[in-house]
């Protein structure tokens, strides 16, 4: 699914760069389960964002289906991410004056999905995560759980091949936490999705198939020791 | 629809914004309207002004600049009582008939039509060293007007309207008969079928009409060649009316007939504006100035306000944008978003606006004092016809000394009273409306070009 080669990110930082990134290697295969964990400040959340089109690297290659997003104009990115890749963020990004439904359909808009459709989307998505009852409430009117369900059924509803979450689990108690951990393994196993998931969080970096760890902007994977979902 | 119903949240979750924005831009649309309907306002009582002292049809006058000594010349007491009726062009000079032929044929010229605008003076000079009887009248003047009958559309009645009686008939051109004007009639009680008595010579009253208010009218029309047999001016005129092909060609005509007759004091309705004093002017200058610049200013700064409202409103919402630039929307659909938001802020706006304007307008209208205009009409000659009246009596007063009971404005000035109102109407409203969207489209393009700017990787940064 992805090969980055030596991928590099520099950021201006006053007069000074930053180097987020330092050469990084990596391969993460169709339907495989990546964890990212690492200090504040050590590259994570930048990998993430390298991955999903959302930043370019400043050298190096990121091959994605077939495709350099180093290389790709604006709009073939912005494409690629509305069709193939979905996002989970810890504050949930929801947008505050639409509905649940509402979120989850905004993730369509983008694929000039006909109305009716995108209604039949929306309710099986928000089914899949347990909250077909609420798809009228607003975010403010949902449980933190129940609004990273949300943003995971907005991921979702477009499927996706990518899912990456950047600290999914971070604003949840632990409770919480389990339900959502254990929801993206459903699905991951489910879908076949490649997930990347960024965590501070042992626990669930656990549950993953590979744990890479980020540390001064290079990588070295600690685990591997899942099997891939049948 | 998707579109509108995130358009409709938003503006209601930033509902103070909304409404400041289009309060902004409603003081600004407000503003335009009720300075337009007033400058039109203004133009209209210009032109109302300038119609009544220059006659409708008419965009030029010609007059001589040089006046003749004339009038009823050096009187000397008698030791028995005289009379005097006469009728002269004391204030102007005049010019050859041939003259209105050679206007005509000019390029630019629609038509021109000759005429004479004269003093009709009725005096009688006691007789020397006896005291005056007790039947004694001061003097009389009264302006007569000479008409080219072939030209009625042109000259001194082409304002006119005839209230009773009958107007001139082409074939009326040597007979003893005349127009009245409506006031004079009233003042000396005359009637269709009245006589009155011009230079010595009955006349015969055979229409009544009335000018614009403060038109400085004549108080007589006769037909021009009596005029020229009574006023021994055989072939004369005082005053050549001409009309330009167009509007536009006013000022070509103007200096085609200054070539033409370099002597001649050719008049336009717009000099003849340039010599308007009073608060019709002043209004006309504060319109003009401070009113269109306060429209224009009213409507900058809300535009302004609006802008710097939508930049920090897309500031504030970047981590939304940045979130839905990573489901893959484009930064077009988002910035049609925002802007589809500010064109609702500016149709509201501009509802808003009509409404304030309206109010304005019916406030200026309901509230506007009468306005005055005062123009030089004698000796500037400024004025049209009625631009030599004035001075007869003056001359004949310097003669023979006492007050003289006149008809015409003694005065060289004349002042006109107009009844303002600020009228609006659909185009100014569909440009104020048309104003507004285009204010919120250039809020919204600033939110726009924002957001074009905004890396979501960099937005979704401020989330966290």
């Amino acid at each position: 699914m992805y090969a980055l080669t030596d991928v590099t990110k520099n950021y201006q930082k006053g007069r000074g760069t930053v180097t987020a990134l330092r050469g990084l290697n990596l391969v993460i295969d169709d339907g495989e389960w990546l964890a990212v964990q690492g200090r504040t400040g050590h590259g994570k959340s930048t990998l993430l964002q390298i991955l999903g089109g959302l930043d370019r690297p400043s050298s190096g290659i990121v091959m994605f289906a077939g495709h350099d997003l180093a290389q790709l104009r604006e709009a073939q990115v912005t494409r690629l991410r509305a069709e193939s890749i979905g996002f989970i963020f810890q504050t949930f990004n929801l947008v505050p004056t639409l509905s649940a439904a509402e979120n989850v359909e905004s993730a369509l808009i983008p694929l000039g999905t006909r109305a009716a459709q995108r209604r039949r989307r929306v309710t099986a998505a928000l089914e899949s995560v347990g909250l077909g009852d609420r798809a009228r409430h607003l975010p403010g009117e949902l449980s933190g759980g129940q609004q990273q369900r949300v943003a995971i059924a907005r991921a979702l509803v477009k499927e996706p091949r990518v899912l990456l979450a950047d600290e999914p689990t971070g604003n949840l108690d632990e409770d919480t936490r389990d339900e959502i951990t254990a929801l993206l393994e459903q699905l991951w196993r489910g879908l076949g999705l490649t997930l990347v998931l960024v965590t501070h969080d042992s626990a669930v970096a656990r549950r993953a198939q590979r744990v890479a760890i980020m540390h001064k902007g290079r990588l070295s994977i600690r685990q591997d020791t899942r099997p891939r979902p049948g | 629809m998707f579109f509108l119903t995130y358009l409709r949240r938003e503006l209601r979750r930033r509902m103070r914004q909304a409404v400041v924005t289009s309060t902004g831009l409603a003081v600004g649309v407000g503003l335009v309207i009720t300075v337009t309907a007033l400058s039109s306002g203004v133009r209209a009582a210009q032109g109302q002004v300038l119609g009544a002292l220059f006659g409708v049809g008419t965009d030029i006058t010609v007059t001589t600049a040089t006046a003749p000594a004339s009038g009823p010349g050096q009187i000397t007491p008698e030791p028995y009582a005289q009379h005097f009726d006469s009728l002269s062009s004391p204030t102007q000079g005049t010019m050859r008939g041939s003259a209105v032929a050679a206007v005509a044929r000019l390029r630019d010229v629609s038509a021109a039509a000759g005429g004479l605008t004269l003093t009709e003076i009725k005096s009688m000079v006691p007789a020397d060293n006896v005291p005056p009887p007790s039947s004694f009248q001061p003097p009389v003047q009264l302006g007569v007007a000479g008409v080219d009958l072939g030209h009625g559309a042109l000259g001194p009645l082409a304002a006119a309207r005839l209230v009773s009686g009958r107007a001139f008939a082409t074939g009326q051109a040597d007979a003893d008969v005349t127009l009245a004007d409506s006031a004079y009639a009233a003042a000396q009680r005359l009637k269709v079928g009245s006589a009155v008595t011009i230079a010595g010579t009955r006349f015969t009253v055979i229409g009544i009409v009335r000018q614009e208010p403060g038109s400085n009218a004549p108080q007589l029309y006769i037909p021009m060649a009596r005029a020229q047999a009574l006023a021994k001016l055989a072939g004369l005129v005082n005053i050549v009316y001409v009309q330009a092909a167009s509007a536009a060609d006013v000022a070509a005509v103007t200096s085609e007939i200054s070539r033409l007759l370099p002597s001649a004091r050719v008049t336009s309705s717009a000099s003849l504006a340039s010599a308007v004093a009073g608060s019709l002017k002043t209004t006309a200058q504060l319109a003009r100035s401070l009113g269109t610049w306060l429209a224009v200013l009213a409507l900058l700064a809300a535009v302004a306000v609006a802008s710097l409202l939508t930049l920090a409103a897309v500031a504030r919402r970047a981590p939304e944008f940045g979130t839905l630039k990573a489901l893959g929307w484009r930064s077009g659909r988002i910035t049609a978003q925002v802007v589809g938001e500010t064109i609702a802020m500016g149709i509201a706006g501009a509802a808003a606006g009509v409404a304030l304007g309206l109010a304005g307008a019916f406030a200026v209208s309901a509230a506007a004092p009468r306005l005055t205009a005062t123009v030089q009409t004698a000796d500037s000659g400024s004025g049209g016809f009625g631009g030599n009246l004035g001075a007869g009596g003056g001359v004949f007063h310097a003669i023979i000394g006492g007050p003289v009971q006149t008809f015409a404005n003694p005065n060289a000035t004349h002042t006109v009273a107009v009844l303002f109102t600020a009228p609006v109407t659909v185009g100014v409203i569909v440009l104020a409306v048309i104003l507004a969207i285009a204010g919120a489209l250039v809020a919204g393009s600033f939110g726009g070009w924002r957001i074009s700017r905004l890396r979501p990787a960099e937005a979704l940064t401020r989330v966290a």
